[in-house]
C-alpha cells in the first residue's frame, strides 16, 4: 500500500468497527477544540487523507517529551504510533541503529520528500561549531538542517525547541537556540511545555495529519486551541484568588483547603498553557493541584523570568478575555490593579503584614 | 583480520551515545572497544548563583526518562546543606515516588528500550496463536512462584485486571496488528533493523509473539504505573517537590486539599497496577526469553562487574537527619551502600566494602577524571572531588575525520563528554545489577542485618538460581543478569510503592498529616556558608549530588550520575568504564551487525544527558567570556 493507506483503511484493518470509528471521531475532534459540527469534517479526513511518514530528532534535550508522548491516553499513543502516523525515525523508539538507522532516514526523507513531518524535541548548541551535540558523526546541527529541507512542516516538541529551554538558562554554556533560529524556511508549530501535556502533543499530529496543515496558530506559533488561555483563567483554585484566599506557606491550614497558591510564586497568571482545563492524565492533575505553583514551563525564558517561589509581582491583566499575543509580548512589567487588590483583601483576611 | 565498526547513534536510550567497536572477525572477539557520549548541556554551571531551593527543578532536566531522581537527590542536598528534616509524610511519599520510578523505568526500559534486541515482530508473524497461548499458560506455571515473592503489606489484595489473557484471541489480535503493519510497508519503529540476525531465530516464534504483543500492551499499560508522581507531584514526567519536604498538603476533611481520600484511592490502585505489570508481565517475559538465551551459552557481557560494582543506599524507612553526617545510612532499608569486587568468583571469595557518609564526603574516595573527556583541569592528571569539582569544555577533535566529522574518535586522547568518576581511583559498575550483588554479598557474608528489601533481594536471587539452575556468580555478571536484576528490581520497587503507602496509612491514622517542615525555608536562617550531599540510588545507578552554598546562592553544583559512571571513558591509567568494558566482553557474531553489542550496552539502559558537569568559581570568567559575544535570546 506504500503509505497510501487512510485512517479509516488502518483503523478497519485493526479491527475498528464504523460504530467505533464515529466515535472515536466525535472523540477527537473535541480533543481539537472542534465543536460537534466538525465531526464529519473530520470522518471524511480521516477517510481521506494517508498515514503522515514522521522523522523525530533529538538534539540537546532530557526526552522528556518523548516520555511525555507515551503517556497520552486519548488518542492513545500505540494508536498514534502504530495506526496514525508512521513514526520513521526517533532515536528513543526506534528498533534500528547507527548506520542502518541514518540511512532509512535519508531513504524516507526522499521517498516522501515534501511530505513529512519533521519533530524536533531538544535544540542545537551553537558553541564550538556545534559539537556539544554530535548525532552520527556530525553536529546535530547540520542533520536538523537537512531534515528541515525536504519536510512538509516542523513540530517544535517542548520548550528546548519552541524557546531553548534549561540548556539556554544564563549563561547558556553551549550557547543553545530555539529552532526557529536555524529553520526560517519553514512553518514551525511550537508545542511549549517542559514538558508539553501529551494530548496537546498527540492532539497536534491529530490535527496536522488529519486536515493536512497545521492547527490555527498564535504570533508565537503555538496552536491556539491548547495556548489560548492562561492557566490563572482556568485555575481550580481561581475563585480563592478572586476571595483573596491564599497560601501563605507550604502546608499551612490553606494549602490544606486548596487555596490559591499566588503568593508561592505560582507563574498560571502569566502563563499559557491547557494544564488548567486538560490537566495531566486525563484530568486526574496539575502541579497546582498537587500543591505547587506554577513555575510557567511553558513560557519563553521561564528559567531566567526570577525566582520560582518569589511572588510575582505583576499580574498582566485580571480578565480571561485578555489577548494572548498581547499579554505574552509584555508578559511581565504590566500593571497590576487586581492582584494588588486582591493582595489587600488578603491582607484583611489572614491579618498578617504583607511583604 | 580486525575491523573498526561504528554505531551511532545508539537508538532506543536517552540522549546520544556513540560506540566505536574492533572485531576480530575470526574470533569474533571484540578487541577494543570506545564508547563516546556525544552531548555536552553544562547544567551545573547554570545552577550557579542561584536559589538553593529552585534548583532541583534545573537538576531534574538533567533526565526526563528516569524524571524525578535528580529532583529528589537535589532537594536531599539542599536538605543536608541546610540541615532540614522532613515529615514522615513527606519521607514515605518520596519513598512511593522513587518505587514508582522503579516500576515504570524499568519496564518501559525492558519493553520498549530492550526487548527488541531479543526478539522480533517479524518473528511473530510465524506464530501460532493457539500454541501461543498455551505456551504462555505453560511459562506462568512454569515461572509463576516469583510471584510470591511480592508481600502486599496494604493487605487489599486487589483484583488482579491486566492478567496476561492468555488466549488465542489475545495473541491473534496483536499479531494481527502486527503483520497489518508490516503489510502496509511502513514499518515505522520497527524499519530498517538487523531482523536478519541470526540471533532472532533463537526463540521460538510463540515466544517472540508473547513478547510482541506485551511490547503494544504495556505501552498503554506503563503510563498507569506513575500515577503517584501525577498525584503527588502534579505531573510526569518532572513532577514537584520542595525543598524541606513535598507540596501536596494532606487533609482527610477537605476535597480541595491535594491529598484526600479519593486521591490516596488513585494512588493505591496505581500501586496494584505497578504490582500486576511487574509480577505478571515483565517478569514471566523475562525469565522466559533469559533463560533459554542463558541455556544456549550466552553468559556474555558482564565487563566490569564481575571485577567491582558500587552503590549509594537508598529507601529511608524514616526521616533522617543528616546524609553527610550519617544518619541517613542508619535509616536505609535497601542497603545497597557498598562496593564489591570479584563477585564472579563467587559470593564468598567476594570482597564488600561499606560505603557510608565518610566516604561521600572524603576528597579521596569519590574523584572524578578528564584525561580522556572534553574537559580541562589545571592539572590534568589529578581528579577532583566533586565539592571541588571543575568544568572547562575542552573540546579536541577526532583521530580520523575532521573536526565536525568523524571518522573515527581517538581514544588515546580526550574522546568523550563524559568524566570519568572513581571509586579510590578505581572504576566501578552502578545498576540494578550493581545493587543485587552488593545487598546480596553484605547479607551472605553476615555484614548487614537484612531489612525486608534486602531479604527480598536475596530471596528473588535463589528463586532465579534455582530455576537456572546456575549459582548467582555465573548468571549474575552479564548482559542477561543485568536485564534480569533490573526486572527484579521492578518487583522490589512496586513493593516499595505498597509498603510506604502503608506508613502512610498509619501516621495519618494517627494524626499526623504535616508533609512540609518550613523552619529553614527563608534565606535568612541560612549559615553564610553551608556543604550538602544528596544521593539515591537511580533506576540506573547510584547517583551524588553535592553543592556548596555561600550566602544563599548555589556556589558550586556537581552531580556525579549513574551514567557517568558506567559510560566513562579511559581515565589517566587506561582503565575503562563499565560500557566498554562490557563490549570487550561480549562475542560478535557478525562484525557489521553487532546487535550483541547493543544488546550488552541496552542492558545498562544508558542516560547520556546526565553527562553535563561542574563549575569553579575559578573558572567562571572563562566560561563566561567564551560564550558571552554568541549569546542568543
Amino acid at each position: 500500500m506504500d503509505g497510501k493507506e487512510t485512517f479509516w483503511e488502518a483503523l478497519k484493518r485493526h479491527g475498528v468497527s464504523r460504530r467505533e470509528f464515529m466515535k472515536f471521531s466525535a472523540i477527537i475532534t473535541g480533543l481539537m477544540g472542534l465543536p460537534p459540527a466538525f465531526i464529519p469534517k473530520v470522518v471524511e479526513a480521516m477517510e481521506t487523507k494517508p498515514r503522515v511518514p514522521v522523522i523525530w530528532v533529538h538534539g540537546l534535550e532530557c526526552t522528556c517529551c518523548s516520555e511525555s508522548f507515551i503517556r497520552s491516553a486519548t488518542p492513545l499513543a500505540s494508536d498514534v504510533l502504530l495506526t496514525m502516523i508512521s513514526l520513521e525515525y526517533d532515536d528513543t523508539l526506534s528498533a534500528a541503529a547507527g548506520e542502518a538507522l541514518e540511512k532509512h532516514k535519508e531513504d524516507i526523507m526522499k521517498k516522501y520528500h515534501g511530505e513529512y513531518i519533521l519533530a524536533v524535541e531538544g535544540n542545537p548548541p551553537l558553541g564550538d561549531d556545534g559539537m556539544y551535540c554530535v548525532v552520527g558523526g556530525k553536529p546535530f546541527l547540520e542533520g536538523l538542517k537537512k531534515a528541515a529541507e525536504g519536510a512538509k512542516a516542523v513540530i517544535a516538541w517542548g520548550s528546548c525547541a519552541s524557546w531553548g529551554c534549561v540548556q539556554a538558562a544564563k549563561p547558556n554554556p553551549t550557547t543553545a537556540v530555539p529552532i526557529h533560529k536555524v529553520i526560517t524556511d519553514k512553518p514551525i508549530v511550537k508545542i511549549p511545555g517542559c514538558p508539553p501535556i501529551p494530548e496537546v502533543m498527540t492532539g497536534t499530529i491529530m490535527y496536522t495529519v488529519l486536515f493536512g496543515k497545521l492547527p490555527p496558530l498564535d504570533s508565537q506559533g503555538r496552536p491556539k486551541m491548547f495556548y489560548g488561555n492562561r492557566i490563572h483563567d482556568t485555575c481550580y483554585r481561581r475563585p480563592f484568588f478572586n476571595e483573596g484566599m491564599f497560601v501563605e506557606q507550604f502546608d499551612d491550614e490553606g494549602a490544606k483547603k486548596g487555596w490559591c497558591l499566588y503568593k508561592m510564586g505560582c507563574r498560571g497568571p502569566t502563563t499559557y498553557n491547557s494544564c488548567g482545563n486538560l490537566r495531566w492524565y486525563n484530568g486526574l492533575s496539575y502541579p497546582i493541584q498537587s500543591g505547587h505553583g506554577c513555575i510557567g514551563c511553558s513560557a519563553d525564558g521561564f528559567w531566567d523570568n526570577g525566582n520560582f517561589y518569589s511572588r510575582e509581582q505583576n499580574i498582566p491583566s485580571i480578565g480571561t478575555e485578555s489577548n494572548a499575543n498581547k499579554v505574552g509580548a509584555v508578559a511581565v512589567g504590566a500593571a497590576a490593579a487586581g492582584a494588588i487588590a486582591h493582595g489587600v483583601i488578603s491582607k484583611i483576611r489572614s491579618g498578617k503584614k504583607e511583604d | 583480520m580486525s575491523s573498526r565498526v561504528v554505531i551511532d547513534p545508539v537508538s532506543r536510550i536517552e540522549g546520544h551515545l556513540r560506540l566505536e567497536i574492533e572485531v576480530d572477525e575470526s574470533s569474533h572477539k571484540v578487541t577494543n572497544a570506545v564508547s563516546a557520549g556525544t552531548m555536552w548541556r553544562g547544567i551545573e554551571l547554570i545552577v550557579k548563583n542561584r536559589d538553593p531551593r529552585e534548583v532541583w527543578a534545573f537538576t531534574q532536566r538533567i533526565c526526563g526518562v528516569c524524571t524525578t531522581i535528580h529532583a529528589l537527590a537535589s532537594v536531599r542536598n539542599i536538605e543536608d546543606a541546610l540541615d532540614i528534616e522532613i515529615p514522615k509524610n513527606a519521607n514515605y511519599i518520596r519513598n512511593i515516588m522513587l518505587g514508582t520510578l522503579y516500576a515504570h523505568d524499568h519496564l518501559v526500559h525492558f519493553y520498549h528500550l530492550h526487548a527488541l534486541d531479543w526478539v522480533s515482530p517479524l518473528e511473530a508473524i510465524k506464530a501460532d496463536p493457539v500454541a501461543t497461548a498455551a505456551l504462555q499458560n505453560q511459562i506462568l506455571q512454569t515461572y509463576g512462584g516469583i510471584i510470591s515473592l511480592y508481600t502486599d503489606f496494604l493487605g487489599g489484595n486487589a483484583y488482579p485486571r491486566k492478567f496476561p489473557k492468555a488466549t488465542p484471541g489475545y495473541f491473534k489480535t496483536f499479531q494481527d496488528k502486527i503483520k497489518n503493519l508490516v503489510q502496509s510497508g511502513q514499518l515505522g519503529i520497527f524499519a530498517a533493523n538487523w531482523w536478519d540476525h541470526p540471533d532472532y531465530k533463537m526463540l521460538p516464534p510463540e515466544v517472540h509473539l508473547i513478547a510482541v504483543s506485551h511490547y503494544l500492551n504495556m505501552l498503554d499499560v506503563q503510563r498507569e504505573l506513575v500515577i503517584p508522581h501525577v498525584v503527588f507531584g502534579g505531573k510526569n514526567p518532572h513532577p514537584h517537590y520542595i525543598v524541606g519536604g513535598m507540596n501536596c498538603s494532606i487533609s482527610m476533611n477537605d476535597m480541595n486539599a491535594p491529598i484526600n481520600m479519593e486521591r490516596l484511592a488513585v494512588v493505591e490502585d496505581a500501586v496494584y497496577t505497578q504490582a500486576e505489570a511487574a509480577n505478571l508481565f515483565y517478569l514471566i517475559d523475562l525469565l522466559a526469553i533469559g533463560q533459554i538465551y542463558v541455556q544456549k551459552g550466552w553468559t556474555y557481557g558482564g565487563g566490569l562487574s564481575k571485577e567491582r560494582v558500587l552503590g549509594y543506599g537508598d529507601y529511608p524507612d524514616e526521616p533522617y537527619k543528616s546524609i553527610k553526617n550519617g544518619d541517613y545510612h542508619q535509616k536505609i532499608l535497601y542497603h545497597s551502600n557498598g562496593v564489591v569486587e570479584n563477585f564472579a568468583q563467587g559470593v564468598d571469595k567476594a570482597k564488600y566494602y561499606p560505603l557510608t557518609n565518610k566516604d561521600l564526603t572524603d576528597p579521596d574516595v569519590i574523584q572524578e577524571w578528564v584525561t580522556h573527556s572534553w574537559y580541562q583541569y589545571p592539572n590534568n592528571n589529578e581528579g577532583l572531588h566533586p565539592w571541588n569539582g571543575i568544568t572547562d569544555p575542552y573540546y579536541t577533535g577526532p583521530k580520523e575525520g575532521t573536526k565536525t566529522h568523524w571518522k573515527y574518535l581517538n581514544e588515546n586522547g580526550k574522546y568523550s563528554w563524559i568524566k570519568s568518576p572513581r571509586w579510590k581511583n578505581l572504576p566501578a559498575e552502578v545498576g540494578p545489577l550493581a545493587r543485587y550483588m552488593i545487598v546480596y554479598t553484605a547479607v551472605k557474608q553476615g555484614h548487614i542485618k537484612p531489612s525486608w528489601m534486602d531479604e527480598m533481594v536475596v530471596n528473588q536471587i535463589e528463586l532465579v538460581s534455582k530455576l537456572l539452575n546456575l549459582p548467582p556468580h555465573v548468571w549474575m555478571p552479564t548482559t542477561v543478569g543485568r536485564t534480569a536484576a533490573r526486572a527484579l528490581e521492578c518487583q522490589l520497587g512496586a513493593n516499595a510503592s505498597n509498603y510506604f503507602l502503608k506508613k502512610l496509612y498509619d501516621n495519618i491514622k494517627a494524626g499526623d498529616t504535616s508533609v512540609a517542615n518550613m523552619e529553614k525555608w527563608e534565606p535568612s536562617t541560612w549559615p553564610s556558608q553551608a556543604k550538602g550531599v544528596g544521593i539515591s540510588e537511580a533506576p540506573r545507578g547510584a547517583l551524588g549530588h553535592w553543592c556548596i552554598i555561600k550566602d544563599g546562592k548555589i556556589e558550586n553544583y556537581q552531580a556525579v550520575v549513574p551514567t557517568t559512571w558506567n559510560g566513562s571513558p579511559r581515565d589517566e591509567k587506561g582503565q575503562q568504564g563499565a560500557f566498554e568494558r562490557s563490549m570487550q566482553d561480549t562475542i560478535v557474531l557478525i562484525a557489521k551487525e553487532p546487535l550483541e553489542i547493543l544488546r550488552s550496552i541496552h542492558s545498562f539502559d544508558p542516560c547520556l544527558a546526565c553527562s553535563t558537569h561542574v563549575y569553579n568559581t575559578q573558572k567562571e570568567e572563562v566560561v563566561s567570556f567564551k560564550i558571552g559575544g554568541a549569546c542568543y535570546e
